[in-house]
């Protein structure tokens, strides 16, 4: 097939004309590339997005940030770092700077990013650091809808250890285009936790891109929370790429009125030894839609692999469409590899058990729903994220009601 | 007035008549005990008079303190007091039996006009109920029902009576499932419930259980009807002579 015929070039053209730049020459990926098919661009590409302004005026921080107690805070305002916001003060192991963004081509979006991010905030840990560190990212856009490339590096060195916290939100009621890039290397016997939190506006779009190394011995624990935007894709690359990598990948979504989020995850095993385990859970309500790909790679000398993975997702009303793509292209025999999906609604004897201990209906499925969700959730080993996730969760629950026309 | 009254209960499911006019009365302060053979409709009444949906009453009432209990829902008729223990006790991953139990407790204490309990109070009273049924306090850790062995299952069914002290608590075969000791403990668990405001429905096969939970009254259902009633000593005649003869005229 013509590659440009599956590409959307008319995002690329009108932007770059916006920019005042010369024309940037990449593309959207339409509705005919494979790893898109179930989040279509066509909403996005029609808008006729700006550019938006790095120096943009905040009063306060959203509210819907979640709150870890004790961390250094880095606040990103459409992709360009806030010193005058932010809390910099780091602790030991962790020093942070401004670099170039890397202009090593990857996919389109990547691409775009590399194009025209402001700078990448570049986090170098060369211990075990004493602090979370939190970065804010917010979309600010003025009265007409704005494009951000917010770009993070993450090095973590041979045994150092992190944990990072990644907050994307925005202004409330604003429309803008989120294109986050995020890379991270994991080094040999190193610990990087990260805890993604995606609830940008309903007027907004997220397409962010997650690029992880993990080098022998390396842990990398993550888990992805995505509760706001029109559409919001998630994607997640992880290889390992060393002996006893080990890596955990939880996330959990969930839906209401026309919103459509994509988690699409590829773990890459190139070597032996390595585990990898993941569990997607979601609820759906309204006439919104879900997707999960899951591609699982397993090398042809990566014997010994435990490669798992799990999505569940829960319909609160008839209307919303879940679609599910597990991959698994394994070329090693010796290797333990599972996925399992399910969906469906809340179980009615459940919801009845319940009744007959006195419990209404509405605090029943919140309950359940609660639950539901619990089980990607129990494994997040850092106990104030468990917790702010949770009562973002619950307050979603609050806010679009636990049953969804 | 009698605390609970079931006048004339017809019941169907799917189209099928199994309930085929039920009329029970329960003092306060009254234990009585149902027995009868499998697929006779013990649990059908159970689960109507808890108001499981699926089941419809053509015909007959069921009065708590004398208002009707068919017009209300299942989370009502909890709150007004209503307990049942299931026979086959659903599994609900991710709910922890403590928040499960904390929800309840406070769904009825709201109900009561109380305030909710704090959470000191709560975990002195659990640990105290455990205790009483010789449960593991670390179970209320887990997951609802999730991976409890059968006898577990039935315990944790009496932990959740013990501590919500319904006006009526219909037992359905709590004792199956449960060793000799556990049925002892839970037993006691039952009778330490016993007050002259409480009556107790109790379903069970055998009647070894009514040696510890010692009935007022047993009926006898079969075929949807109650088709003899009388004290505790038909229980035994029933352990020794079987339900052939019930079968007989109930056909
Ligand atoms: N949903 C249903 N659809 C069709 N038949 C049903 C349904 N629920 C119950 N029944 C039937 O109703 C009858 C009574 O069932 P019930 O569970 O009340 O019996 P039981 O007396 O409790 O039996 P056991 O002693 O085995 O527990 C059975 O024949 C059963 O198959
Ligand atoms: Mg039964």
């Amino acid at each position: 097939m013509n590659a440009l015929a599956i590409l959307d070039h008319s995002f690329g053209e009108t932007y770059a004309k916006r920019l005042g730049v010369a024309p940037w020459s990449g593309a959207l990926p339409g509705p005919k590339v494979e790893e898109w098919r179930f989040t279509p661009l066509r909403a996005l590409a029609k808008v006729p997005f700006v550019p938006a302004p790095v120096d943009a005026a905040i009063g306060s921080i959203p509210g819907n940030v979640p709150t870890i107690p004790g961390a250094a805070r880095l606040v990103l305002v459409n992709g360009a770092y806030r010193k005058d916001l932010s809390d910099a003060n780091l602790g030991k192991g962790v020093e942070i700077s401004q670099g170039k963004v890397p202009a090593k081509e990857g996919s389109s979006l990547v691409a775009l990013n590399a194009a025209y991010a402001p700078a990448s905030l570049a986090v170098h840990v060369s211990g075990a650091a004493k602090k979370i560190i939190h970065i804010i990212s917010i979309g600010a856009a003025a009265s007409t809808p704005a494009a951000l490339h917010p770009r993070i590096t993450v090095t973590a060195e041979n045994g150092s250890a992190i944990t990072l916290v990644e907050s994307h939100v925005g202004l409330p009621g604003q429309a803008y285009f989120s294109n986050p890039v995020t890379s991270i290397t994991v080094g040999e016997g190193a610990s990087v936790r990260r805890y993604v939190s995606v609830d940008e506006t309903n007027e907004a779009f997220h397409l962010a891109t997650t690029l992880v190394k993990v080098s022998g011995g390396g842990h990398f624990e993550a888990f992805h929370l995505g509760l706001g935007g029109a559409l919001t894709r998630q994607e997640i690359r992880i290889a390992l790429t060393g002996e006893n990598a080990e890596v955990r990948l939880n996330g959990a979504y969930a839906l209401s009125g026309h919103s459509h989020h994509d988690f699409t995850t590829v773990m890459d095993h190139q070597v032996p030894h390595c585990s990898s385990s993941q569990v997607f859970k979601g609820v759906a309500g309204g006439e919104s839609r879900g997707v999960y790909q899951g591609r699982i790679h397993v090398a042809r000398d990566a014997q010994k692999t435990d490669a798992r993975q799990l999505h569940k997702a829960l319909f609160l009303s008839r209307g919303p469409q879940i679609d599910c793509k597990p991959e698994l292209e394994i070329y090693a025999d010796d290797v333990q590899c599972a996925h399992g999906a399910t969906t469906g609604e809340i179980d009615p004897n459940h919801m009845f058990y319940l009744a007959a201990r006195g419990i209404d209906p509405d605090t029943a499925r919140r309950l359940l729903i609660e639950g539901f969700l619990a089980e990607s959730m129990d494994d997040i080993s850092e106990l104030a994220v468990r917790e702010q996730f949770g009562a973002a969760l619950t307050a979603w629950l609050a806010r679009y009601g636990t049953a969804q026309p | 007035m009698s605390l609970l009254e079931v006048k004339n209960l017809h019941a169907s499911v799917a189209g099928k008549e199994i309930l085929k006019g039920i009329t029970l009365t329960l003092e306060p302060g009254s234990v009585h005990a149902i027995m009868g053979p499998n697929g006779t409709g013990k649990s059908t009444l159970s689960n109507v008079i808890a108001g499981r949906e699926g089941y419809e009453v053509t015909k007959g009432e069921v009065l708590l303190d004398g208002k009707d209990v068919l017009a209300m829902e299942a989370d009502e008729r909890a709150r007004a007091g209503i307990f049942l223990a299931f026979q086959y006790p659903v599994e609900i991953p991710g709910v922890t039996t403590s928040a499960f139990l904390k929800t309840a407790l406070n769904a009825k204490r709201r109900a009561a006009g109380q305030p909710e309990i704090d959470a000191m109070e709560f975990l002195k009273l659990v640990k105290a109920k455990t205790a009483v049924l010789g449960m593991p306090y670390d179970m209320i850790k887990r997951a609802l029902n999730v991976g409890f062995s059968g006898g577990e299952k039935k315990r944790a069914e009496v932990l959740q009576m013990t501590m919500l002290e319904p006006r009526v608590a219909i037992l359905d075969e709590t004792d199956s499932g449960l060793d000799i000791d556990a049925l002892k403990v839970v037993s006691e668990g039952v009778n330490s419930l016993r007050s002259p405001d409480r009556a107790f429905l109790v379903i069970t096969h055998y009647q070894r259980l009514l040696d510890y939970i010692v009935p007022d009254y047993v009926h006898v259902l079969a075929n949807g009807r109650v088709v003899a009633s009388g004290g505790k000593e038909l229980a035994l005649q029933l352990e020794a002579e079987g339900y052939a003869k019930y079968l007989n005229t109930a056909a």
